[in-house]
């Protein structure tokens, strides 16, 4: 009696572009509210590793405790391996053996009379876990190419000012701090469907068109030099801000292009903080919102049973 | 030859006119040489340097005779004739210092006076000489003979210093002195330290002294009124005022027409005026309508004055005159003599002091004046001029610190020297050695400037006409805040008056008084805040002036007749007629061009009245005046050149343009006189079109945003707001949390907000420059989306994105310092900081003592909460019964937490006090995370709270993947109307783009058309919108949304100092009702409009639980036949009447205890009130 259930799509993806912290990749063939999901998963459930817990022990700094744990807290590590660690709140079967805390230790004084920058490169690692480590870290006293990344700034000394610091690195979700973000943002954008009217658009004089291009902030179109036809440059460029049609509307010419979102097709970015490859995290944001969905699977199920039950 | 074509273009371009771009280097010459604060510093330089001076030596000499003393025993003693003669010399002030309790003086930095709550103060001596005349022995012709004995530098107290002032011991270190020494370079001093707290004296507006007024009056007696408050220069002397008033019509029944009359002091009725005139020796109405009239042909003011010399007719001659004057003094039943005397002296020293107080030749002068106040007065009746605005601001003279100081410090030096006079009396009475030092009181002074600047009652202790307010603790919550408290105005007018004209914005306000910074309520428009520019003058001896009007041909009154006033200019100077000239132009020329040249001094006001014929000159302090560009045939005075040398040389700054008279200083008065151009290019302009209706400009505005004060100046475009919302913003601009001071880690202020991560601004004005808001600001950089959304952001709330916080936006710090000090009881007992136990102390509070360190206070880094004790200290108990064992020998006075507070020690600082007690202060910090309810507001009056925060995914995002992280409601700006709040988005979003400051300075050319194509050209939608998606769905949102950058400012109001709930806790013990306050945790008031609301839903039962059970409910025994209350005691079961004796039928009654405590009060009264149960 209801309608015919829709033809089952499978949902694609093209990747374009793929680096360590920066990935683009097209998502189609399916809705927005899975373009969404997966959105919201990468930020705020992909789990990484970062600092929660810091003992201070000596801090003659200008800047006090809780303003140095915040600072360390916000240093992305890098978290590969974060598939092996418990969370402080999470149930694991087998609680003796939980990897949980790594610890860093750092212990800083300025001696010089110059002012001494503290950074991340201060940070000496645990030892168990040689490759967790805050990202693009170059342990202090080794020699450093002068035109790589400079460590994260936590705070300057000036002569005789210490910091002395246990601090311990944890896992955990975006959700809960922003520290455990892996991404310092994830956008997608609907991939839009642009048709120039060209019977209308040929009403329209040299001077026009050209203004009409031009009314777009972005460079959506051009006008074609050998034909002198308006024609779409980059339709990705297009930012729905309306103001081509704006334009038209002025010129009297309502219609001359239409434009509409597809509902199929996203255009994906995913920008990491450097704690995971984005490779890794598109694919465990994927992995963590089958988990969730199998969840939901199995509950409706156990639901359902009981109410079959009761419907007969 | 290519050369010299170079060089002639370069000498064209330095002598080129200037553009408004230029006028920038002469505002930051200007504040690079006055700073913000010189109005407070210049006051007190002028009182260190002259002011102290002149008050010793006005104070007149001690001139002392022996006494003698009635002795019956030893009669015959010969009266002796000698005098002791004390007279005050050179004074002499020193660093500022201090005494420790071990005797040791050493010399003291603001810092640490801030810190041991010591007062800054410098030690005043004072060279005295005593001169003793000794009579030549009977019968020799030989003059007296004279001993003279001289006390150099006798130290007369301790004067507290401004910080910055020439005698601070911070004057003229550089930023790294300054950083060593403990003090913040931006801080701009101009406040005191007193007891360790940094106090503001606030300038007191008050009415211009020696003016003449005419007023109209509604009353039904009087039509016109003329009054002249007039005071002698520097003198304690109570203003003397002088009204002439002219009868009305209705008034004037019996009297034969419009009289006019005047009062005098002491004199009980008021006195015709021809009286006063006869009485002054102008007999005849000839002279005397020539004092008033002038010019004999001036038939309708005669006409006017008609009835007045008729109602005199009777009084026709000096002597009778005086005597009826005399007769209506407050002496009685003398002889005519005397009331002739009498009469005499009240005319030469009480009425018009200003003019003057000689003994001889006295009258011509004050009948000049005083002829001239009736002139004025009938001009106004006969209606050819309009009736004196008590508002003009020329009228108006400000007491900035030093006035204020000298006035009190003349009251406290007459103190002492009349106490040195009685103390040198006596010892010359028991005819004692005169040793003068011990004779001067050195508390006088000290205690008495001490206590006026650290409770604000201006004025001696214990008298009348105390000022309360004048000394205010300095406000340290924001930079601005603290400035903007260093610029402020009082007028001391009663709050509750409904007149609104004193409150209102006036015309000659204009670069003046900030016209938007202003409090809201009771005080609005009474408490005003000086623009950037104005300059207060100090005052400069009228001497100079009076001299150069003698060399250039002024005529004095007693040289001139009459008849010469009318054909000549009147010349005043200070409100006192000095003569008449007869080329007034010339003389005003060249009085500005020796202003110009500084031949005289700069604050010199000179104006030129034209209507009234008056040229009236003042030099006298509390002016309100501003610099202009001067303007000489339609050009600026300042050339290209000026600004280039102001920009590369170091030798040229402000004093240069002053003297080179590029730009001079113009009083509100002189305004009055003045063509001033709004900007150079309407001069440029007037300049090029020869048929330009203006073609008479004088002076030109530096910069018209230079109208705004320093909260104003803070905010971007408020020329594109409505008025009320940045009146708003000054206000809540004070509240911002940024970072007041760079030194605030080494003090110790009671409450401290510190922003983790302040942003300057992206887009800013000029002004800002010179009140380094860039150094030390006071917000963030927010993306603010202006969107409904979910609507968790609806009547002033916000959005916050959750992610945002957790990465440090508008986190903050929060100080709070604690003290403690060993008082000492007695001279042996003394407190004492140590940590008390539970065996020998008596009233040990609830908190814990276990944070205790040994030596009785709390270590840095510890967390501490609650009621926790932080400082231990114990006094002891006196020992009740001498040499018995005592359960307790000591009661606990510690210190312990707030009890709403919590947070980690951050600084304990052990040191003595100048009693050389043990004096500790703690500064406990803690951190406040944005959270819901806590308070933010833009930079144009537009405050909200946190209703939600929001993660990073949940909140709408762009395509460009920008995410907001404040989203407020579309519904706060049509109604408000702060358009400035959409063009500094705008702006801010194209500074981003760009990586360049914004221009939102007021009054520039720049068209919003402008910064949205910039903004196109960005590559945005050109009005600030962009598409953006739900986070929750992922669709895309219908409407575009205003998303842009924009300034917050987080104000301290947060929820967390204000949360309360209360379910049972401390009752007032006087009523047993619940306490008040938070603080003590008090209860929540049910107030009468709470309890009519639940009346009139006849919840009876809930309201007698409100008003009654959860109050102050009380069970009593009541005697049922006589209805008093009855002794139970429940234990035993027994019930006793004291009043019937009996022990039966008594019954238990409720009743609220502040009832029974009313029976009680009654029954005191001898009232026994009987309760019929």
């Amino acid at each position: 009696m209801g309608e015919r259930a829709p033809p089952k799509r499978i949902p694609q993806v093209n990747v374009r572009k793929i680096s360590p912290d920066f990935c683009e990749f097209v998502l189609s063939d399916t809705d927005p509210s899975v373009a969404n999901a997966l959105r919201r998963v990468m930020l705020s459930e992909v789990p990484t590793l970062a600092i929660d817990l810091v003992e201070i022990e000596v801090n003659t700094t200008v800047l006090n405790d809780e303003f140095i744990a915040h600072r360390l807290g916000l240093i992305p590590l890098v978290s590969q391996r974060v598939g092996e660690f418990t969370g402080a709140y999470d149930t694991n079967d087998d609680e003796e053996n939980a990897l949980m805390d790594i610890v860093f230790t750092m212990d800083v004084k300025c001696t010089g009379d110059d002012t001494l920058d503290v950074t991340s490169n201060d940070l000496q690692l645990d030892h168990n876990f040689q490759d967790i480590h805050p990202v693009a870290y170059h342990p202090s006293g080794m020699p450093m190419d002068p035109e790589a990344e400079r460590g994260v700034l936590l705070v300057k000394l000036r002569k005789g000012q210490h910091l002395k610091l246990k601090a311990i690195a944890r896992k955990g979700i975006g959700k809960d701090h922003a520290k455990w973000q892996p991404v310092a943002t994830v956008t997608f954008q609907y991939m839009p469907d642009i048709r120039i009217n060209q019977a209308l658009m040929d009403t329209l004089s040299e001077e026009q068109k050209l203004e009409w291009v031009r009314s777009s902030p972005n460079p959506v179109f051009r006008v074609n030099p050998v034909t002198a036809q308006v024609e779409v440059l980059d339709a990705e460029a297009y930012r729905y801000d309306g103001e081509v049609i704006a334009k038209a509307k002025a010129f009297g010419k309502e219609g001359l292009v239409s434009i509409t979102p597809r509902q199929d097709m996203f255009i994906f970015r995913v920008e990491g903080t450097g704690a995971m490859p984005t490779q890794q995290i598109v694919l465990s944001a994927i992995e963590v919102l089958l988990r969730k969905l199998d969840t939901l699977q199995q509950s409706l199920a156990s639901e359902a049973a009981p109410m079959a039950v009761d419907n007969l | 030859m290519f050369e010299e074509q170079i060089e002639d273009a370069e000498a064209a371009e330095l002598e080129a006119e200037i553009d408004q771009e230029d006028a920038w280097a002469v505002v930051s010459a200007f504040f690079g040489n006055k700073g913000l604060v010189r109005q407070q510093l210049d006051s007190f330089n002028e009182f260190i340097n002259t002011t102290v001076q002149e008050i010793v030596d006005e104070s007149s000499e001690i001139v002392v005779r022996p006494q003698s003393q009635h002795n019956p025993l030893d009669e015959g003693e010969e009266p002796e004739d000698k005098r002791v003669v004390v007279r005050f010399g050179q004074i002499y002030l020193s660093r500022p210092t201090m005494t420790e309790a071990d005797g040791e003086t050493v010399v003291l930095f603001p810092k640490e006076a801030r810190l041991r709550n010591l007062t800054y103060a410098a030690p005043l001596y004072v060279d005295v000489s005593k001169t003793t005349y000794m009579p030549s022995p009977d019968g020799m012709e030989e003059p007296e003979s004279e001993e003279v004995e001289d006390y150099s530098k006798i130290f007369i107290g301790e004067v507290p210093i401004m910080l910055r002032s020439d005698y601070c011991s911070l004057y003229e270190k550089t930023e790294k002195q300054l950083s060593i020494l403990g003090e913040c370079p931006y801080d701009q001093g101009g406040y005191f330290v007193v007891n360790g707290s940094e106090k503001v004296l606030i300038a007191q507006e008050r009415m211009a002294n020696n003016h003449v007024y005419v007023f109209k009056k509604a009353q039904a007696t009087y039509s016109h009124i003329a009054e002249c408050r007039s005071v002698l220069e520097n003198s304690t002397r109570n203003t003397s005022t002088m009204t002439v008033k002219m009868l009305s019509r209705t008034g004037a029944k019996g009297a034969t027409g419009q009289c006019i009359r005047c009062t005098l002091p002491y004199i009980r009725s008021d006195i015709p005026i021809l009286i006063v005139f006869r009485a002054l020796g102008f007999v005849t109405d000839k002279d005397v309508l020539e004092h008033i009239v002038y010019s004999l042909d001036d038939k309708e003011m005669m006409e006017a004055l008609r009835p007045s010399i008729e109602e005199a007719f009777p009084i026709q001659t000096q002597e009778v005159a005086l005597d009826w004057i005399g007769k209506r003094g407050s002496t009685v039943g003398v002889t005519k003599e005397k009331r002739i005397q009498y009469a005499r002296e009240i005319l030469q020293r009480e009425m018009l002091p200003h003019v003057t107080v000689a003994e001889h030749a006295f009258e011509p002068k004050k009948a000049y004046f005083f002829g001239y106040m009736v002139h004025r007065l009938l001009l106004v009746a006969l209606g050819r001029r309009g009736e004196d605005d008590r508002d003009h601001y020329a009228n108006k003279r400000l007491d900035l610190g030093g006035p204020l100081l000298a006035n009190l410090f003349r009251m406290l030096f007459r103190k002492l020297a009349r106490d040195a006079r009685g103390y040198v009396q006596r010892c010359v009475d028991k005819g004692r050695d005169v040793n003068l030092p011990a004779g001067i009181n050195k508390d006088t002074i000290t205690k008495g400037l001490r206590y006026s600047l650290a409770t604000g009652n201006w004025g001696m202790m214990g008298t009348a006409g105390l000022r309360a307010g004048v000394s205010q603790v300095l406000n340290r919550l924001t930079y601005v805040s603290t400035l903007s408290h260093l610029r402020r105005i009082n007028s001391p007018i009663g709050r509750e008056g409904k007149l609104a004209k004193p409150r209102q914005l006036h015309n000659s306000q204009w670069g003046m008084i900030c016209p938007a910074e202003t409090p809201e309520g009771q005080a609005c428009g009474l408490v005003k805040n000086l623009a950037l520019m104005s300059y207060i003058s100090v005052g400069c001896p009228s001497s100079p002036v009076l001299t150069f009007l003698e060399e250039w041909t002024t005529e004095t009154l007693e040289e001139i007749s009459a008849s010469v006033i009318p054909k000549a200019t009147k010349i005043f100077v200070n409100g006192i007629w000095v003569g008449v000239h007869r080329d007034p132009q010339m003389l005003v020329r060249t009085l500005r061009q020796m202003r110009r040249q500084v031949d005289i001094s700069t604050e010199v006001g000179v104006v030129h009245d034209l209507q009234l014929q008056e040229l009236r000159l003042y030099t006298d302090y509390g002016r309100c005046s501003r610099p202009l560009f001067i303007v000489k045939d339609k050009q600026l005075e300042i050339k290209k050149k000026h600004i280039i040398a102001l920009q590369l040389e170091e030798d040229f700054s402000w004093n240069e343009l002053i003297k080179a008279g590029m730009v001079e200083y113009v009083d509100t008065e002189e305004e009055e006189t003045t063509m001033i151009a709004m900007s150079v290019r309407d001069l440029q302009m007037a300049a090029e079109d020869e048929n330009s209706s203006i073609q008479t400009y004088t002076h030109c505005e530096i910069h018209p945003s230079m109208i705004l004060g320093v909260c104003a100046s803070i905010i971007p475009f408020p020329d594109h707001n409505q008025s009320p919302r940045n009146t708003y913003q000054s206000a809540m601009g004070k509240q911002a949390m940024g970072m007041y001071l760079t030194n605030y880690q080494v003090r110790m202020d009671t409450q401290a907000y510190i922003l983790y991560y302040p942003q300057k601004p992206l887009v800013s004005t000029r002004a800002m420059e010179h009140l380094h808001f860039r150094e030390l600001p006071a917000g963030h950089n927010a993306i603010v989306a202006i969107a409904c959304y979910s609507g968790y952001n609806q009547e002033d709330s916000v959005m916050m994105n959750q992610s945002s916080i957790d990465r440090g936006f508008f986190r903050s710090i929060f100080f709070r310092s604690y003290r403690a000090e060993e008082k000492k009881q007695g001279s042996l007992v003394s407190e004492l900081i140590e940590k008390p136990e539970r065996g020998s102390t008596s009233g040990m509070r609830h908190g814990t003592y276990d944070k205790l360190d040994d030596d009785g206070i709390v270590s840095p880094g510890t967390r501490v909460s609650g009621e926790d004790v932080i400082i231990g200290k114990t006094v002891p108990l006196p020992e009740e019964v001498p040499g018995q064992p005592q359960r307790f020998t000591k009661r606990d006075v510690s210190t312990s937490l707030r009890n709403s507070e919590a947070g980690m020690v951050d600084q304990v600082l052990v040191t003595t006090n100048a009693e050389g007690q043990t004096f500790v202060k703690m500064r406990v910090r803690s951190i406040r995370v944005p959270q819901v309810g806590d308070k933010f507001a833009s930079r144009h009056g537009q405050k909200g709270t946190i209703g939600i925060t929001y993660t990073q995914e949940d909140m709408p995002w762009t395509a460009d993947g920008i995410v907001p992280d404040l989203i407020i409601n579309p519904h706060a700006i049509p109604s408000r109307m702060t358009i400035g709040h959409l063009v500094e988005a705008l702006m801010s979003k194209v500074a981003a783009q760009l990586g360049k400051e914004g221009d939102a300075t007021p009054f520039i050319d720049l068209s919003y058309q402008k910064i949205s194509d910039m903004l196109h050209q960005c590559g945005y939608q050109q009005r600030g919108w962009e598409t953006m998606y739900n986070g929750h769905t992922g669709r895309q949102l219908k409407a575009q949304i205003f998303l842009n950058p924009t300034y917050y400012q987080r104000l301290k109001h947060m929820v967390d100092d204000k949360i309360h709930s209360r379910g049972r806790g401390p009752v007032q013990i006087l009523t047993r009702q619940p306490v008040e306050g938070r603080a003590r945790e008090g209860g929540l008031r049910f107030g009468e409009m709470e309890r009519d609301c639940i009346i009139s839903h006849g919840c009876a039962s809930f309201l007698k639980e409100r008003l009654f059970e959860v109050s102050d409910a009380y069970r009593v025994h009541v005697c049922e036949k006589c209805g008093t209350i009855a002794v139970a005691n429940l234990k035993k079961n027994q019930f006793h009447c004291t009043a019937c004796k009996s022990s039966t039928s008594i019954v238990q009654v409720y009743m609220p205890y502040a009832c029974k405590l009313l029976f009680q009060e009654l029954m005191a009264m001898a009232i026994n009130p009987c309760m019929q149960v």
